[in-house]
């Protein structure tokens, strides 16, 4: 009965429906011109499709991040507590899915406690200054071939920018809230963000020089065109970004602005209720973001090998986005943090030279490749090859000459089987007493 | 149309914006307020760029003016004995006003004054690029002077801040 | 030109994520680099020496639970060896072998959660306390099994133990000794021991000559890491650890990553006391019948332990009453205190709280 009943549905025309559908996840292109004929029917000029139609990437994106945000709670919380040996949250919903939502709720009833003396506009300012710059970055970042918002000529130098903003409003939220571990963490925040930007910056320039482009389509397109990630080419740079950024981030093994150990909570000790809610969201979007950055610039985007001819590239992006994420979640469920001057000295004497040798590295490569007139299909193993060996050669000179030499005493104590014993005057009590109460 | 009025909506947004924090920068009592709408002036500054196509200078502009520049005034302020929370009022306030007023009576005048040529190129493609061939090619020795002018400030800043004695540390592997 | 900066007074405490208790540390901070610290204590004060006065020596017992309330059967223990050195009591030899192995299974239990929450002053984000805090739970497992209760065990008696171990309970102490212990602890060195920014962070930090832990009378894991070899277990040997065969590890520098790396070669030492002890385990009674009101001799007796911070010593004066006539406990934790100053002048502030977590203070311990 149930099987006579299933051939009566076109099983042909269905699977042509799903194929359909599935090829339009791609970029949502059907959908996309679907709706800008709907529009051009309707008599709207062509200056308004241009407004709603970035209105409606702009949406999709806000409502990504607002899910990310969510999910990420949960995501963050469940992977650390498998690595501390515990569940997690596993209470509502199932596996624990709702509780975020409780979360949310939860830090909405509370009261916003604000210090009398805190200057108003700038305390309320700052969590909100802090979440824009994290969405903000998604504008540049391509979802598929077709799927970019802002398809911008200085992308790059649009990311760092907005990176750097950020890290201004954890300033104001640490310098307004009036009080001394906050100020503390605003410090830290700022001596932080004028070291880790060189290396930051120098490190991109190389993956800049190789793609000849600052737009991350255009990264991405590179990436594809000559078949090879750019972590492949550019392994140091990755490295270097990949540390630079997670102290920008304020992730362990970097988190000295909000050092929970030292300075209670840093900038955000004295914020409560949903201001405090923002900062914790924004840091779980900036820590997207960022993987959507690396996941973009070294791992291919939404390029993944022929892959993308099968799949929608927003998943595979989606997928490459949250493989980095776990990169930063592992790091901070495993490691403890640096003292701050070592983290600046790390900046200093670690990275800002090997991102400056890597760029002139990385310049003469790209002049050879230019100049020689040789295909892509011989340079790209070579400069696969050789920046490996760089990388390789420049950490293992760099803690072979430069690492403070950790072992100055064995990590294992000395072990005394027999102790010499000066006598003492062993008498109980009573003895001592009847002793006269002398030894 | 849009590209007409959208323009001058955003360019009349913009300088709104810029002025009016460029005014609290000198309006609030408190400095590092002040710096805070300094930042806020360069990003609109940096919107500015924006309007005039030039984005790769407006993207410069916020990740050096509101980025940096803004952070190492913050350093500033921070170092200064006596910036405290709230300045005091001053002896110079109505000079320091009449001061500004005059300046910005010159500047309106020649602006208005001056019978400003209007160029027949259009909007720059690529400034990135084009910049970049300017600082290599044709202004490459007045970029290089820039670069060491500005090593030599840093490191006398560095000098200048160098305290004599510097306390003793262990160090690791010392 | 320098820059003319002024010291700033942080208080750090006594609500404070790495105070561990409600402990305060008034520093005055130069930048990042500490000035001078003033240590206030006494939020804890429970007038503990005072109270025990008006109690019977064997009420007394759930005081020192409470002191160092990680290291319960320690205190217990330290007590009743002060009573019975008072009275002349004689304990059964399968109670002091049940005290030997419960009080290093504390000092395992004790120095895991010492260990762990060092590594989160250093900055690790709950990964290394949770794990502890695993290892700390089979112990405390153990205690549960035997008395009932995990964090405040009130075990010992004077005269013996309050309880013979249950029949179950041999077995399990064998598969945690052996088995599922040294696996935590290889763990341990795999993670903590060779992580280089522990080393960075915490060697060099909170240094104790020899010299000063002499004169500040520091005992423990603090005494050993300066490089003295010093352990009452085997100086003033009490119960039955002179029939034990263990080493003491001393450390190098006197710093916090050789507090740290002692306190887990310690626990290891106290999984071979405990073998030892299960194996020598006699049988026989596990309490000699003492009156609930005792009323000893008068006179005075001090008697020591090594609890897991140190030597814990108890001073009794009895006026032939039911009651103490004074009693006086020498805690290990406040004196260990007592040389904070001298070891974070000159250091960060999160030097200084690595050199809190590396003292292994317990606040309800330092203040009673």
């Amino acid at each position: 009965m149930t099987l006579n009943a299933l051939r009566l549905i076109p099983m042909r025309s269905l699977l042509d429906l799903i194929t359909g559908y599935w090829w339009d996840l791609r970029d949502f292109s059907n959908l996309t011109r679907m709706i800008y004929k709907h529009l051009e029917d309707w008599g709207f000029p062509d200056w308004s499709i241009y407004v709603i139609s970035g209105l409606i990437g702009t949406l999709g994106i806000i409502a990504f991040i607002g899910g990310v945000a969510v999910i990420n709670i949960w995501v963050e919380r469940r992977v650390v507590g498998r690595m501390q040996s515990r569940l997690g949250p596993n209470r509502l919903g199932p596996f624990g899915l709702l509780q975020p939502v409780a979360d949310a709720i939860k830090l909405m009833q509370k009261e916003v406690l604000q210090p009398a003396s805190a200057p108003g506009l700038i305390y309320t300012l700052a969590p909100i200054a802090f979440t824009v710059p994290g969405i903000a970055v998604f504008a540049v970042v391509p979802w598929g071939r077709h799927a970019v918002l802002a398809s911008l000529d200085v992308g790059l130098l649009y990311i760092l920018g907005m990176s750097s903003l950020a890290v201004l409003s954890v300033f104001m939220a640490g310098y307004s809230s009036n009080n001394k571990y906050s100020l503390f963490g605003a410090m830290r925040v700022i001596a932080m963000l004028v070291s880790y930007e060189i290396p930051i910056v120098a490190g991109l320039l190389g993956v800049v020089l190789f793609a000849g482009t600052m737009d991350l389509q255009g990264i991405v397109l590179f990436q594809e065109e000559n078949w090879a990630f750019m972590v492949m080419l550019q392994p140091l740079a990755f490295l270097i970004y990949f540390f630079a950024i997670s102290a920008e981030l304020n992730r362990t093994p970097a988190d000295i602005a909000e050092a929970e150990s030292e300075i209670v909570g840093g900038y955000h000790t004295e914020y409560s209720g949903m201001k405090f809610g923002l900062f914790y969201a924004a840091e779980l979007i900036n820590a997207v973001s960022v993987s959507a950055i690396i996941a973009t610039l070294f791992l291919g985007g939404w390029w993944a090998y022929k892959l993308d001819e099968l799949v929608p590239g927003w998943m595979i992006f989606i997928g490459k986005v949250y493989g980095v994420y776990f990169l930063f979640v592992w790091t901070r469920g495993t490691l403890p943090r640096f003292r701050i001057d070592q983290l600046l000295a790390f900046a200093w004497k670690w990275l800002t030279p090997m991102a400056i040798i890597n760029v002139v590295v990385v310049a003469a490569e790209v002049l050879a490749w230019e100049e020689s007139g040789w295909s892509a299909g011989f340079w790209i193993p070579v400069f696969i090859a050789v920046n490996g060996a760089l990388t390789g050669a420049l950490i293992f000179g760099f803690v072979k000459f430069f690492a403070p030499k950790f072992q100055r005493f064995p990590t294992r104590p000395r072990f005394y089987p027999d102790i010499d014993v000066p006598s003492l005057p062993a008498v109980t009590g009573a003895e001592f007493m009847a002793k006269g109460g002398q030894a | 149309m849009i590209a007409d009025n959208g323009i001058v909506i955003a360019f009349w947004l913009l300088a709104a914006t810029t002025i009016g924090c460029a005014l609290m920068v000198a309006a609030v009592r408190e400095l590092v307020q002040a710096v805070l709408f300094l930042a806020l002036t360069f990003v609109g500054a940096a919107g500015m760029y924006i309007v005039l196509s030039a984005d790769f200078v407006a993207v410069v502009q916020v990740l050096i003016y509101a980025g940096a520049v803004s952070v190492l005034m913050t350093f500033a302020v921070m170092l200064t004995p006596a910036a405290d929370r709230r300045n005091s009022e001053t002896v110079f306030q109505v000079p320091a006003l009449i001061l500004a007023g005059l300046v910005l009576a010159i500047v309106v005048f020649v602006t208005l004054d001056t019978d400003w040529a209007i160029s027949d190129r259009g909007a720059f493609s690529a400034t990135a690029a084009s910049l970049g061939e300017a600082f290599l090619k044709p202004y490459v020795v007045p970029f290089e002077v820039a670069s060491v002018l500005l090593m030599v400030a840093m490191i006398g800043a560095i000098v200048l801040t160098q305290e004599d004695e510097v306390p003793p540390r262990r160090q690791e592997g010392e | 030109m320098p820059i003319k900066v002024e010291p700033v007074e942080v208080n750090i405490g006594p609500q404070h994520p790495s105070t561990h208790g409600v402990f305060r540390m008034v520093a005055k901070i130069d930048g990042e680099r500490i000035v001078d610290v003033k240590m206030v204590v006494g939020y804890l004060h429970r007038s503990m020496e005072k109270l025990a006065e008006e109690r019977t020596f064997t009420q007394n017992i759930p005081f020192t639970d409470r002191m160092d309330y990680l290291a319960a059967m320690s205190g217990n223990l330290g007590y009743c060896l002060s009573v019975e050195k008072l009275a002349n009591i004689e304990v059964p030899e399968r109670a002091q072998y049940l005290r030997v192995i419960f009080g290093e299974l504390q000092r395992v239990a004790s120095h895991c959660m010492a260990t762990g929450a060092f590594i989160n002053d250093c900055g690790a984000w709950q990964t290394p306390v949770m794990w502890c805090f695993r290892d700390r739970e089979r112990v405390l497992d153990l205690f549960e099994m035997t008395c009932g209760a995990r964090l405040t065990t009130n075990y010992m008696r004077i005269g013996g133990v309050a309880f013979d171990i249950p029949d179950e309970f041999l077995p399990a102490l064998e598969k945690l000794v052996n088995d599922e212990l040294p696996k935590a602890f290889e763990e341990y060195e795999e993670l903590i021991v060779g992580n280089e920014i522990i080393m960075m962070r915490a060697r060099d930090v909170g240094v104790v000559t020899p010299e000063l832990a002499i004169n500040a009378s520091l005992s423990g894991p603090m005494l050993r890491s300066a490089g003295i070899a010093w352990d009452i277990r085997k100086a003033d040997p009490y119960c039955v650890y002179d029939r034990m065969k263990f080493d003491i590890p001393v450390g190098y520098n006197g710093d916090a990553y050789d507090r740290m790396t002692i306190r887990i070669e310690e626990m290891k030492q106290s999984l071979r006391i405990i073998r030892q002890a299960v194996g020598d385990l006699p049988g026989g009674a596990h309490k000699t019948d003492v009156p609930l009101a005792i009323r000893p001799p008068a006179g005075e007796a001090y008697s020591r332990v090594e609890s897991p911070k140190g030597e814990l010593g108890f001073y009794v004066v009895s006026d032939g009453g039911p009651a103490p006539y004074r009693w006086h406990v020498r805690a290990p934790s406040l004196i260990n205190l007592s040389v904070l100053r001298e070891m974070t002048v000159g250091q960060t502030i999160a030097d200084a709280i690595v050199t809190l977590g590396s003292i292994d203070i317990n606040v309800g311990e330092v203040d009673r």
